[in-house]
């Protein structure tokens, strides 16, 4: 297995991550899409790591770092998915415009 | 006595400041006799001098000085500190002149005991009188011009002050200052001489420049320049044409005053410059020329305006202003002995002359000589000394006036004969109208009865110097006279011009002069008996119809008030017209003009400002937001977060493709 | 040495701001401050002239000197010095500035603030005549302006703001012309200095093109102080407006800057440019003196009549100093002084009169002699002395102001000498007008001078009759410097 592979599930993960986030109406189904290529960076890190400086553990390191943080995203945004579901009855991204200019 | 001459002026100065703030003006204030003592020691000392100098005991010239003042001045482009010596010089004129200062001040004094008793202002009177003498006594003695031109300028002054004495009334005040401006428009001439004489000659000392002017250090121009300039100033003081318009209005300050500024010191502080300064006239002919035409012109214009006044004093005044005439004119000539021989003399005389007038207005309150006559019975006193001192003045032999007019017109006929025949006239005129006026006071019927029950003779402070100045106006003249002590005392002054020195172009003989001209000066006498000592003044007044425009002429003075006072209101329009330039012209075009321009460039850059500056800034703006925006804004803000990403995500893949 | 210009300057300051600290209803500890802030500085001064050196010698030094850095990086120093050219100018400041503040204690509104402005006034107008360091002399320049301003502005009369603009904006502007002129000869000197002392040892190297232009500029400034025509319209309104002890200061010691600074800057800095402007400059002072003097005799207000001898007097100034003669100097020089107390005097007198009438109207008033006997003596006194009478302050200076500059402009001298004519012309009319005749009923009450006016004319007056009868009083102290700044040249 080279870099190559790796690096190739990445960026397949994150095409699918980022079709998601587009598409996907359901706003729960866009912040699974953005854990997705959150992922995929997560293994892109990982694999730099292992493959360009196997001495350190930087890679791996700021990988766990993402992982909480986007735990903690994930808590946010499922809270306030759930605020605007209980104000406006709605889950669907194009319904939530109000921070429109 | 000599060493103490610097007291003479200075101890009328004291006794000026004494009385003036040495007590308050109290009817029984004894200030008034610090004055009189004052001036008493003063003329003790002149006298003391007089006499050492005339037995020969005192070697005049004497000159004393001290430092006054240095500064730093300049003489052709060599910075120098030059010393302000102030001092005395006493030369034969000097000594002389004190003494007929001292003299006459005193006696006046005495006299304003009596005539201004009861004034309110009794004790300021006696402080200006004072303080008067003491210039005058100032400009006598100094050695140094600047120091007697600060002296001029203080009699001047004090001329104002006395001559506006009764200020609370309309006259004296303009009076005064007529006095003043017009004596100032001289004295202009006599400050720029004074700059000449330092610019060429370095010094204001008289022996010094007298030792200048000898060795030739001045060109004739400047000399000449020099000399007409203390003409000017002159013809200021000694009212002098075409400057005598002040002297007659100067008659409204009291009588004494007139007597003792008017008559016998201050207006002859003029001649006495002249004199002072004759060297420099002597070095230039075109100087003394002038002098000698000014004096002619004034002597016969005066002498006629005297003819038509009933104002006692002012026919005393254009006698004065004649007479002055008389010693200008001696003095332009070379007769410089002859012109202070008159000089001395008409002091007594006139001083006497006008002391009697004001013991006359004293007893009958009025100028008027129409209102007078046959005052004789009344005033005995006043009338005898009187008839003396206008005997003095017609040149009536023996008496002074005789001896030193007769010395004028001789020297006057040794230069031109023409002069001496204006002259001779003008003596005949001055017996003439000085009679007149005797007989119009004194002789023929009381005029006005009212007046006349009145009039009574005045006391002795008045009558004594009447009679001290009626025994001099007989007496000087033959006594000053007698083996020429005059001329030996004064010299014949100092440096004149070969030919006016040496022989004279004509040659008359004094005894047949004297004779003539004493014939026609009866004949003159004569006619002013039959014209006015009558009961009424028919024949006088008969006479005045029928030659109405000469009379017309003689009473508007020839017109020349008339003349100063269009110059006077020609400089205050020039001043209107200068307040006019000032405010509307130079501060309203000028600086305010300046001020409009910086206000109108600033309105510009304030509509420049607003129509480009800020429109541009709102053009901005504008196009920012309604243009781009607007047009933007159906793809760009309808809230869609996934459109927004989309962008995003075309954004960056555009760009890492395009990099 | 002890400190004694910098006392005599900054003790005003000092007073200035006690007065800021003290509570505004207790008049009585602001005038006390006031007094003493101005009186001190008097008493120094007078010192200063005990220990002045007047020996010839000491002509060409500058004396009481105090030097320090100030701003290194520009070569500017705190230089404090005087000479026989600004030694009696100090004194007369400090003088003046006393007695105008007695005149001032008749302030009713505003006193503290009045007495705050007038102290920092006083500290410029003392720091303009000692500094010998051209940035300093700038600052305390324009450190007269500002207290100016409010000094009219707030106490003035009637048109009291139009009159502080006009004079604020007049002399700002002659002053940036001097700024740029000071700065021109700052990047000339090598190294860049504003050392005036210095500055004035240069002028060898300055071309006459750079000295013309150089000259000009500073010309600009101190014409409008002086005032000469036709920069002298301000005067005749500030003084009309301003309060009497303003009036006061304004003649008798802002004029004296901008005489004082033609005379320490322009002739010795710029002997090139003095000399190509001096055909200019005589005819300006005779326009000075003889527009001047018909100017005031056209006024009716007694003020603006005053003022407009101010312009005359000032003529005179400048008359002399273009006679470039040590004559001129002195003359100069002593009637700066003597203006300054003769006009002093009448600006007060004048604001006596106003106290009661409220009016200055010449025409108004008649036959006050007897009602205000002594008023009217100590006006006539003033008045003889401006018109030049000897034995009294102005004459001896008036006339060698003429003699030094007639040895070299004979006509333009002759010319002016009319000036002196139509001087006593006004003056002799305004007192007919005014005390002499019959009195005008209208001001059968009026009250003679009471003592806080008596204390603030009478030491002018025996000053006058004092420097008028021995001027060697003055002239001691000048004389050696005047030689020596005739003999720079030569």
């Amino acid at each position: 297995m080279t870099l190559a592979h790796y690096l190739f599930l990445g960026s397949a993960l994150f095409i699918v991550g980022i079709f998601g986030a587009l598409t996907r109406r359901n706003v729960i189904g866009i912040l699974m899409s953005v854990e997705l290529m959150f992922n995929a960076a997560n293994i892109n890190l990982a694999a730099f790591n292992r493959f360009l400086a196997p001495a350190g553990v930087t890679g791996q390191a700021v990988a766990l770092f993402i992982m909480t943080v986007a735990a903690a995203e994930v808590v946010v945004g499922l809270a306030l998915v759930l605020m605007i579901y209980r104000a406006r009855d709605t889950v669907y991204a194009e319904d939530i415009n109000i921070l429109r200019g | 006595m000599i060493e103490h001459a610097f007291l003479i002026p200075l101890l009328p100065l004291a006794a000026s400041f004494l009385i003036l703030f040495g007590g308050p003006e109290r009817k029984d204030s004894p200030l008034p006799y610090a004055g009189i003592a004052a001036i008493g020691l003063s003329l003790w000392i002149s006298l003391r001098i007089l006499f050492d100098a005339w037995s020969g005991a005192l070697p005049l010239p004497y000159e004393a000085d001290w430092s006054w003042f240095s500064f730093a001045a300049e003489l052709r482009g060599r910075p120098f500190i030059f010393d302000m010596r102030a001092g005395v010089l006493i030369e034969g004129a000097t000594a002389v002149m004190l003494a007929v200062v001292c003299l006459v001040s005193l006696l006046v004094q005495v006299y304003s005991l009596g005539y201004m008793h009861g004034d309110a202002k009794f004790k300021r009177y006696y402080a200006y009188l004072s303080f008067f003498t003491a210039s005058m006594l100032g400009l006598v003695v100094s050695n140094n011009l600047l120091v007697t031109f600060a002296c001029w300028e203080l009699v001047g002054v004090s001329s104002y002050l006395l001559i506006g004495f009764w200020f609370e009334k309309t006259a004296p005040p303009y009076a005064a200052k007529k006095a003043f401006i017009t004596t100032k428009l001289g004295d202009l001439g006599f400050f720029l001489a004074l700059l000449t004489i330092f610019a060429y000659g370095g010094t204001f000392n008289i022996v010094r420049l007298r030792d200048a002017v000898a060795m030739g250090y001045l060109p004739e121009l400047v000399l000449t320049l020099i000399g007409l300039g203390l003409l000017a100033g002159a013809m200021g003081k000694s009212a002098q044409w075409p400057l005598f318009i002040w002297l007659p209005d100067a008659m409204e300050g009291p009588t004494p005053v007139s007597a003792l500024i008017h008559a016998a010191t201050m207006v002859a502080a003029g001649i006495y410059l002249v004199a002072r300064c004759y060297f420099i006239f002597a070095a230039s002919q075109v100087a003394m020329d002038a002098v000698a035409w000014t004096g002619l012109i004034t002597a016969f214009l005066a002498g006629t305006m005297a003819l038509v006044p009933y104002d006692i004093k002012r026919v005393l005044a254009f006698s004065t202003v004649s007479q002055l005439g008389f010693m200008m004119c001696a003095l332009g000539v070379g007769g410089y002995a002859a012109g202070l021989f008159h000089l001395t003399t008409h002091a007594f005389f006139k001083a006497l002359l006008f002391l009697g007038a004001g013991s006359v207005i004293h007893a009958v309150h009025t100028n008027d000589m129409r209102q007078m006559g046959g005052l004789s019975k009344r005033m005995p006193v006043t009338f005898m000394t009187m008839t003396v001192g206008s005997l003095a003045l017609a040149g009536i032999p023996p008496l002074a006036g005789f001896f030193s007019k007769d010395q004028i017109l001789e020297k006057v006929f040794e230069r031109s004969p023409f002069m001496f025949a204006v002259l001779a006239l003008t003596a005949c005129l001055t017996a003439f109208y000085t009679f007149r006026m005797v007989f119009l006071t004194f002789r023929g019927e009381e005029r006005d009865t009212e007046r006349f029950r009145h009039a009574e003779e005045s006391g002795g402070v008045m009558t004594v110097p009447l009679v001290i100045l009626a025994v001099l106006s007989v007496c000087s003249g033959w006594a000053l006279e007698h083996a020429h002590a005059f001329a030996r005392l004064v010299g014949s002054g100092p440096g004149l011009l070969p030919g006016a020195a040496g022989e004279a172009a004509h040659h008359i003989d004094p005894m047949v002069m004297a004779t003539g001209v004493t014939g026609a000066a009866f004949l003159a006498i004569g006619l002013a008996y039959r014209l006015y000592c009558t009961p009424d003044l028919s024949a006088a007044l008969a006479w005045k119809e029928r030659l109405s425009l000469p009379f017309k002429v003689l009473e508007d003075r020839y017109g020349f008030d008339a003349f100063f006072l269009g110059l006077v209101d020609a400089a205050d329009r020039l001043a209107g017209l200068c307040r006019w330039v000032d405010a509307e012209v130079v501060d309203r075009i000028f600086v305010d003009g300046w001020g409009l321009l910086c206000r109108i460039a600033a309105e510009l850059s304030n509509l420049f400002d607003a129509l480009f500056v800020d429109q541009a800034v709102d053009g901005c703006g504008y196009i920012s937001r309604d243009v781009v925006g607007a047009n933007l804004r159906w793809f760009s803000l309808r809230g869609r977060v996934q459109e927004y990403l989309l962008y995003l995500a075309v954004g960056v893949s555009l760009f890492s493709i395009l990099r | 040495m002890i400190h004694l210009l910098s006392l005599i300057t900054f003790i005003p300051l000092v007073g200035a701001l006690v007065v800021l600290c003290l509570p505004k209803d207790g008049r009585r500890p602001i005038e006390v401050v006031g007094l003493l802030a101005t009186a001190l500085p008097l008493v120094l001064s007078c010192w200063l002239y005990a220990a002045f050196d007047c020996s010839d010698a000491a002509g060409a030094t500058m004396q009481f000197v105090e030097r320090h850095a100030w701003i290194p990086s520009m070569n500017v120093q705190y230089y404090l010095g005087v000479d026989g050219l600004s030694g009696p100018l100090v004194i007369l400041t400090a003088l003046m500035s006393l007695i105008a503040m007695i005149a001032s204690l008749g302030i009713k509104e505003r006193f503290k603030e009045y007495v705050f402005w007038f102290l920092v006034l006083e500290v410029g107008m003392l720091g303009v005549f000692e500094s010998l360091d051209f940035f300093l002399f700038y600052v305390f320049w324009e450190l007269t302006l500002v207290p100016m301003y409010f000094l009219i502005g707030v106490w003035g009369g009637p048109q009291k703001e139009y009159a502080a603009i006009k004079f604020f904006l007049y002399t700002l502007t002659g002053s940036v012309f001097m700024l740029l002129a000071i700065l021109a000869l700052y990047f000339q000197a090598d190294p860049h200095t504003f050392d005036m002392v210095a500055l004035m040892k240069i002028h060898g190297s300055l071309s006459l093109k750079f000295q013309i232009i150089v000259f000009l500029g500073f010309y600009l400034g101190f014409a409008v102080k002086v005032p000469a025509f036709p920069f002298h319209t301000w005067l005749p309104l500030a003084h009309v407006e301003a309060p009497t002890a303003i009036s006061v200061i304004l003649a008798a010691v802002l004029l004296k800057m901008g005489v004082y600074g033609i005379m320490r800057v322009s002739y010795t800095m710029l002997p090139l440019g003095f000399e190509w402007f001096l055909p200019i400059l005589v005819m300006i002072a005779v326009i000075n003196i003889v527009y001047g003097a018909l100017c005031a005799m056209a006024q009716t207000d007694m003020k603006k009549m005053v003022a407009y001898s101010s312009i005359n007097h000032m003529g005179y100034c400048l008359l002399a100093i273009a006679g470039c003669s040590a004559t001129g100097f002195s003359g100069s020089l002593l009637q700066m002084v003597n203006h300054g107390i003769i006009t002093g005097a009448l600006f007060l007198l004048v604001g006596v009169i106003y106290d009661r009438a409220h009016t200055r109207d010449i025409t108004v008033f008649g036959g006050l002699a007897t009602r205000v006997p002594v008023y009217a003596g100590f006006m006539s006194l003033a008045c003889f002395a401006s018109l030049g009478l000897p034995g009294l302050a102005g004459f001896v200076s008036e006339f060698l102001c003429f003699l030094g500059a007639f040895t070299r402009w004979k006509y333009h001298t002759a010319v002016a000498v009319v000036g002196i004519l139509v001087t006593a012309a006004f003056f002799l009319r305004m007192i007919e007008k005014v005390f002499l005749g019959p009195l005008n009923n209208r001001w059968a009450d009026l009250s003679d001078m009471n003592a806080r006016e008596l204390v603030s004319v009478v030491p002018l007056a025996i000053l006058m009759v004092a420097l008028g009868i021995w001027p060697k009083w003055a002239l001691g102290m000048m004389n050696a410097t005047m030689m020596h700044m005739a003999g720079l040249f030569k």
